[in-house]
């Protein structure tokens, strides 16, 4: 079993529950455990695109030194990697530490803050997400070998999102042609269903003052997928599946017939495949509730 | 002995050091306190004096050593003097208090964004632990209270006197020692467990059975009063309760 | 066809500067070629599109640019940058001018006028993002 630097970020305590503990227990299904940072702090979600605003730079290079210190304390096979879920963090942190390795002025003006709470950054560690891990390390193949339960009858629409595949220094695929969810969706046993809207912003932070956007984004995103014939969509960022998921009940009240879709983190599908139990999916959480279709796809069963 | 006459005699034998109160020098024994230093010098101290003993906050001063640019904190009556201190006290740290009735609340994440939505403006920048005169650390409670995990922050932030320091020095602007009140009360009141030596105490007194004992204290003169107090020490007659 | 004379003095030189300070890029690399904004997915919302925005910095039009909703309504998805044939950062260009206006303005979102019904639900990524780029 190797052991990984796991970090949460904001969400994954709160409305994405069911995201991490789905994922923990899959990881542990897969021999690849995510043991979580004891101390953690937020990472900042964004990262600045600015070139002179050090004090948001702090908060993603100390996470980054903080996962190194828990690393010393995992096996020696715990490779320098801190591994996110939430694709947000996954950009933030991979940017980040790129720029302060090519950039040693600013490693020095942030190291100068981390400097007298013992937390330096050696420039030492590498970023992953959660997807990476499974398609690079663990691999497909074996992600299907261990499927208990494979998930017939469901068509999902995968949706990036951005931050998944940009900027592309912390791409974890193809920009415009990824294809990660796809074979992760289909070694469970469901059938993926293909549109051009898979990465079209779900209008992200302008849900708290602007959430008309996120209103127009979310129909086009759902009515592309639900045109092509889906009956779900699979998602790995806990701001986007608020968005898509929140956003439908709201939707569906002012236009009431379209059915709307559920929408699942990319570890709830896995942990419904693997056999994992069905209560760490968290599905109450959810706004669009996604039982009664697993419930009409045979798909409820959860452990054997 | 006149009064200078006594003064010049301390002040030869007790070694001294030079602290600048609000700009200007003063010569202060060595090992007064911040707080009787500033008193020695002459200073009435009305606010940013309370219980003189670490515990309640008041006395949060901002100092520089000379030759050195650094800035620091202290509680003044619990932090002794250095030559080359140069100090001004925080008579009163600005940071209204959100309003809440704790009975309608649940202990989640969002109820303290609801409140203090100024906590998801934390940069991670930890300038509010490095200025904590009781060395919590400051930052990991307002990140735990972020990511809605109640109980790490209430304990974390258990030893807080709220003098105020971590709130002015916060580049977000965030009320650190008002988040930490509200994490703990509703720690204290939705998750903790009561325990069961109150709430059998609480129904005690509201059955009734300390009436009698308090009627009788009552009915005492002064002098039965005094002599109960310095001689029996025994308020309620055990064998009766 | 119509003209208009601008003026393209010290002052319009500074905000170009400026902007070139914050953001890093070279605002005369773009050569208008319009595909940042064809692929912005909230260009419908904005009433000077992101290569319109980009064409006023590049001749110092400080108030135009500052008056436009182009950089507010921009979520930072980053798409308009992995797509710039030019390789621009065009999104650190938005950011750029949005720090520009917060570094005077520093509260875009008033964070004490949010209603309590609407933090109470959610989530905090939402909330930690959006203070991130609309408040300094």
């Amino acid at each position: 079993m190797v052991r990984y630097s796991y970090f949460p970020g904001c969400n994954l305590k709160t409305n994405a529950k069911g995201f991490e503990e789905t994922a923990i227990a899959v990881s542990k299904k897969l021999s690849a455990e995510l043991v979580e940072i004891p101390n953690w702090n937020c990472c900042g979600t964004v990262h600045t695109l600015s070139t002179d605003n050090m004090m948001r730079r702090i908060a993603p290079v100390r996470v980054l030194s903080r996962s190194r210190k828990h690393i010393d304390t995992l096996d020696e096979e715990t490779p320098n990697e801190v591994v996110t879920l939430c694709s947000m963090c996954n950009s933030t942190l991979k940017i980040v530490n790129d720029e302060v390795k090519h950039d040693h002025d600013k490693l020095e003006k942030v190291n100068y803050q981390l400097e007298e709470d013992d937390e330096i950054y050696k420039e030492d560690m590498e970023v992953k997400h959660f997807l990476e891990i499974l398609r690079d390390k663990i691999g497909f193949e074996n992600i299907a070998k261990n499927v208990v339960n494979p998930l017939k009858g469901l068509k999902i629409s995968p949706y990036y999102g951005c931050m998944l595949l940009h900027p592309d220094k912390a791409a974890i695929d193809d920009v415009e042609m990824p294809s990660v969810l796809e074979y992760l969706v289909e070694s469970l046993g469901a059938e993926v269903v293909d549109s051009p809207f898979f990465k079209l912003c779900c209008g992200s932070y302008q849900i708290v003052d602007e959430d008309r956007i996120v209103d127009s984004q979310v129909t086009k995103i759902v009515e592309a997928a639900r045109k092509r014939g889906a009956n779900a969509l699979v998602v790995a960022c806990p701001l986007c599946a608020y968005n898509i998921d929140h956003q439908q009940k709201i939707l569906k009240e002012k236009v009431p017939g379209k059915l709307p879709l559920p929408v699942f983190y990319f570890t709830q599908l896995m942990a419904l495949a693997l056999g994992v139990p069905l209560k760490l999916n968290h599905f109450e959480d959810h706004h669009i509730n996604p039982k009664p279709l697993l419930k009409e796809l045979g798909l409820s069963g959860g452990k054997k | 002995m006149s009064k200078t006459q006594i003064k010049e005699k301390e002040e030869n034998e007790t070694p001294m050091v030079k602290v600048y109160i609000m700009g200007s020098s003063h010569e202060v024994p060595a090992s007064l306190t911040i707080m009787k230093a500033i008193e020695y010098a002459g200073f009435k101290i009305k606010r940013g004096a309370g219980c003189r003993a670490g515990f309640c906050g008041a006395c949060a001063t901002v100092y520089r050593k000379a030759g050195d640019y650094r800035i620091y904190a202290a509680l003044a009556c619990q932090t002794q003097v250095e030559d080359g201190m140069v100090l001004t006290q925080l008579p009163f740290v600005p940071a209204p208090k959100a309003k809440y009735d704790i009975n309608k609340l649940s202990p989640t994440g969002n109820t303290i964004l609801q409140f203090y939505p100024e906590v998801a403006r934390c940069l991670s920048c930890n300038a509010c632990s490095k200025v904590c005169p009781q060395d919590i650390h400051v930052m990991d409670y307002v990140q735990y209270s972020l990511q809605g995990q109640i109980k790490k922050a209430a304990e974390e932030s258990f030893d807080c006197v709220q003098c105020g320091l971590c709130t002015i020095r916060c580049p977000a602007e965030i009320p650190q020692y008002h988040v930490a009140t509200l994490v703990r009360r509703l720690h204290g009141k939705y998750e903790m467990k009561s325990p069961d030596t109150l709430e059998a105490r609480v129904e005690e007194i509201e059955a009734g059975f300390y009436e009698e004992g308090f009627n009788e204290l009552m009915k005492l003169s002064k002098d039965e009063l005094r002599h109960k107090y310095f001689h029996e020490r025994d308020f309620i007659d055990q064998k009766k309760a | 066809m119509s003209f208009e004379y601008i003026k393209f003095g010290k002052e319009e030189k500074d905000f170009i500067e400026k902007i070139e300070e914050i953001s890093g890029q070279n605002v005369y690399s773009c050569y208008q070629c319009g595909k940042c904004s064809a692929g912005c997915a909230f260009s419908s919302y904005m009433d000077k599109t992101v290569n319109q925005l980009i064409h006023l910095i590049q001749v110092g039009q400080k108030e135009r640019v500052l008056a436009a909703n182009t950089h507010w309504v921009c979520a930072s998805c980053l798409t308009c940058s992995v797509r710039c044939p030019r390789e621009i950062d065009v999104a650190a260009l938005m950011e750029a001018v949005r720090e520009y206006q917060l570094r005077e303005e520093p509260e875009k979102v008033k964070i004490s006028n949010i209603p309590k019904e609407v933090l109470d639900k959610l989530p905090n990524i939402a909330l930690v993002s959006n203070f991130r780029k609309k408040t300094e």
